[in-house]
This record gives structure tokens, sequence and C-alpha cells, in this order.
């Protein structure tokens, strides 16, 4: 009858043996192991993500010439609005390095570009993030910000040999902190709704009593700069909602994010040029 | 050592599988989590030590793509495997059907207590509960369907690799 009662024991047994072997091993150990299958896992990720490249190729392939003059002729059009941006922006720059000199202000942060394909989304209602096809091979660092053409996508978390891992701005632990566009107070973000077939949204605190915005009459939040993470200026999303706190003395409200966070494809890493 | 390594390879499989799937899904924020089937076949048809062992590995490649601490996955895994390898001699375990219901039972298991410890972070706890129970309902539909055909590669991977020839418990 004991032996009987220690065999229908020894599975927990072994799970307490498990648990109690797993506390004991030293962090480092642990740190490896996860990187150790995570670069498991990447390369069956990156060949996904090359073949689905392949398949829109081979989709692209399928347009028609007089579809590819149309597109090509858009693109020149694009082109020449950028050229003209490009320029505008030197001029802006150069002024911006001349009031600085003048008003001996620090310099902005400067950053280079590295854009990125998404090789994974991971969009669940407990975390999201994505895995971008640039690592270490790349120089990217840890906690670097991620933008797209929408704005801030998020944050550089994790880096491996040929694949970093973002934390997005819908991501449920994410604080950053924010300026209603117009404003100079900064204000609290938070990500975190993320409902099925819904638009990502997140929700602010802290917003001063004088800032009004709804559905109807929204306003853009930007970064502020504050924290030394993101530069000034980048939008998170779009304030449609605020109302007084309980405690009066602020206001909160919901932001929402730009739909097409859910559907990247390619991203930029900002990569700083001179990493305190 | 060959029987756990099968099985974990199985497993890889599934994870990408089930990874390109969520890839495709995020644009509707609908998340498939198939948890339970990473248990099911190890703690029913497998001895102990090899199916605890393919079940920590399976957790440890949850855990490594997952920013929760390192080993969450695999220890919930490995209490749902006891749990089951307890009652596995009471149940029809040979039986197809059978099989699915566990994967189903310890998936909702496994879910549930993810959100539990999890759900905390969000700024609104309560508005994340109606995307969890879709994410929920669409994992238990896809595990029901799946999980036949990848208990038939689970054992047929470990006929063709020669892993069925070691005594089975």
């Amino acid at each position: 009858m004991p032996s009987k009662r220690l065999d229908q024991a020894r599975p927990f047994l072994t799970l307490i043996v498990v648990v109690a072997a797993w506390l004991i091993i030293p962090v480092v150990v642990k740190t490896f192991t996860r990187a150790g299958f995570f670069e498991l896992q990447a390369p069956l990720n990156v060949a996904a993500s090359y073949a689905r490249d392949l398949q829109e190729y081979w989709s692209l392939r399928l347009h028609t010439n007089d579809e590819l003059i149309e597109a090509s002729r858009d693109l020149s059009r694009l082109n020449a609005q950028y050229e003209v941006a490009a320029q505008q922006n030197a001029g802006l720059q150069a002024e911006i390095e001349r009031l600085q000199e003048l008003l001996k202000l620090p310099a902005y942060a400067e950053y280079h570009s590295e854009h990125a394909r998404v090789v994974r989304r991971d969009f669940s209602g407990w975390w999201q993030r994505i895995v971008i096809r640039k690592g270490r091979n790349y120089g990217i660092p840890v906690g670097a910000p991620v933008i797209f053409s929408g704005g801030v996508v998020g944050h550089v978390t994790e880096v491996y040999a040929y694949t970093s891992v973002v934390e997005l701005i819908s991501n449920p632990g994410v604080r950053l902190a924010g300026v209603v566009e117009g404003e100079t107070q900064p204000i609290s973000y938070q990500g975190g709704i993320n409902p099925t077939f819904g638009n990502p949204r997140g929700v602010i605190e802290f917003v001063p009593l004088n800032v009004f915005a709804n559905a109807s009459a929204p306003k853009r939040l930007v970064t502020s700069g504050l924290g030394g993470v993101y530069p000034p200026g980048l939008t998170i999303g779009t304030v449609v909602k605020v109302e007084p706190s309980t405690d009066g003395l602020f206001k909160t409200g919901e932001v929402e994010l730009d739909p097409r966070l859910s559907s990247l494809t390619e991203v930029t890493v900002l990569v700083p040029l001179n990493p305190e | 050592m060959l029987r756990p390594f099968v099985t974990f390879l199985t497993l890889l499989v599934l994870w990408v599988l089930v990874a390109q799937v969520n890839h495709l899904l995020a644009e509707t924020q609908v998340y498939l989590f198939i948890g339970g089937l990473f248990v099911a076949y190890a703690a029913l048809a497998l001895p102990l030590r090899d199916g605890l062992a393919a079940v920590l590995l399976g957790g440890l490649l949850f855990d490594s793509g997952a920013p929760v601490p390192f080993g969450t996955h695999a220890l919930l895994f490995a209490a749902v495997h006891a749990i089951v390898f307890n009652i596995r001699d009471r149940l029809p375990r040979d039986e197809t059907v059978a099989r699915v219901i566990v994967a189903l039972l310890a998936n909702l298991g496994l879910f549930l207590a993810l959100s539990f410890a999890l759900i905390g972070r969000g700024p609104a706890p309560g508005t994340a509960w109606p995307r969890l129970i879709i994410d929920l309902a669409c994992s238990q539909v896809f595990l029901a369907l799946l999980a036949p055909w990848f208990f038939a590669l689970q054992s047929r991977a470990l006929v063709l690799t020669g892993a069925e020839r070691d005594n089975l418990a």
C-alpha cells in the first residue's frame, strides 16, 4: 500500500525536485539558456519571413506593365516632393544648429536609421512584441527607439545575433512621457488596451486641466523627449477622450494608436550615434 | 534520450507553425495559445522522465520568446504534466478523443493561470478580459482541430525514429 501511494506521488515528487532545481540554477545559466532557445528558433522565423518576401515578390511579378509605369510615375512625384522636403529639412537643421550655438543649448541626441523587416508579430492580450531581422550584426543596441511612417513603434528590449525583439507602445507594461501637440506639460502614457478586431489604444494620466479633446476634436500626442529614449516630436497616437480624474487635480484619457501598428512589415531603428 | 528529443522536435515544428498563424492573425488582434497541446501527448503516452523532459524543453521554447520570468511556462507545463500523468491510468488515453479533451482542459488551465499572472500589467485589467476570452475561445477551437493531426505526427515521429522500441510505461 505505501509503495502504491509513493508511486502515485511520484509525478509530484519529481515536479518538486524540478522546481527546486530550477530555483537554485544560477541566473547566468538561465540567461544563456534563454538566448540559446531564442537563437534556436531565429533561423526558422527568419526563413519564414524570407518565404513571405518571396511570395510577395512573385505576386508583384503578376502586375501588368501599365500598372508598373503608373506606379513608377507616382513614385517620381513622391521623390520630387521628398527632395523639396529634404532641402527644407537641411535649412531647418542649419537654423537649429545656429540657434544652439548662439544660445549655448545642449544638442539633441543624434541617431542613424537602420531599416529592418518584421520577422514575427506576437500580439497577445498579455504582451505586444515584434521580432525584426536585424540584431548585433547591425549594431542594434538594447533600448533603441523604433519608429515607422506613422510615429513611434516601441523600443528594442532584446538583441540577438541577427534578430531583435521590439516591445510595442501598445504593450500593457509600456510607459512613456508625451505631450499634447501645442502644449508644454508632459503627461504619462501607458499602452495596453488591445481589443479584438479593433485599434490598439492606450491611456494617459496627469493631463493638465486646460487640455480638451474628444472623438470629434482629437489632439495629437507626441513624444516629449524626456527620459532619453525617444527623440521629441514623434507621434504616439491621437487623444480621443479626456475626463477629470478622481482626485480632480489632473485629467485622464484615452489615446488611439495607429491601426497600422498591427500590420507592420518594416520599421526603422534609431541607433544613437553617441550612446552615453 | 531519443524519445524526449524527438518529441521536442515535433513541439518545435508546432511552435513554428503556430507562430506563423499568430503573425498572420496579428492584424485582427487575435492570438492563439496552444500550451495544452505541448503537454497532452507527453503526459498521456510517454514515461514520466521522458515526458517531463520534453514538456520542460517545450516550455522553455515558449519562455524564450515571451516577456515573462524565464521558466514560467516550463514550470506551469511541468505542473500540468504531473497532474495529467497522475490520472492518466483512469483515462482511455489511447483514444484520440480523450487526448483532445485532456489537451483542451490543460490549455484552459494554462491560459487562465497565465492570464491571472499577467493581467495586472495593463492600465485597465477589466477591459482586457473580453479580448482574453475571445483569444481563449479561438485557441480552443484551433487546438481541437489541430490536435488529432499533431498527436498522429508525434506518434509517427517516434515510430519513424525508432524511439518507440524503448519500453513505454
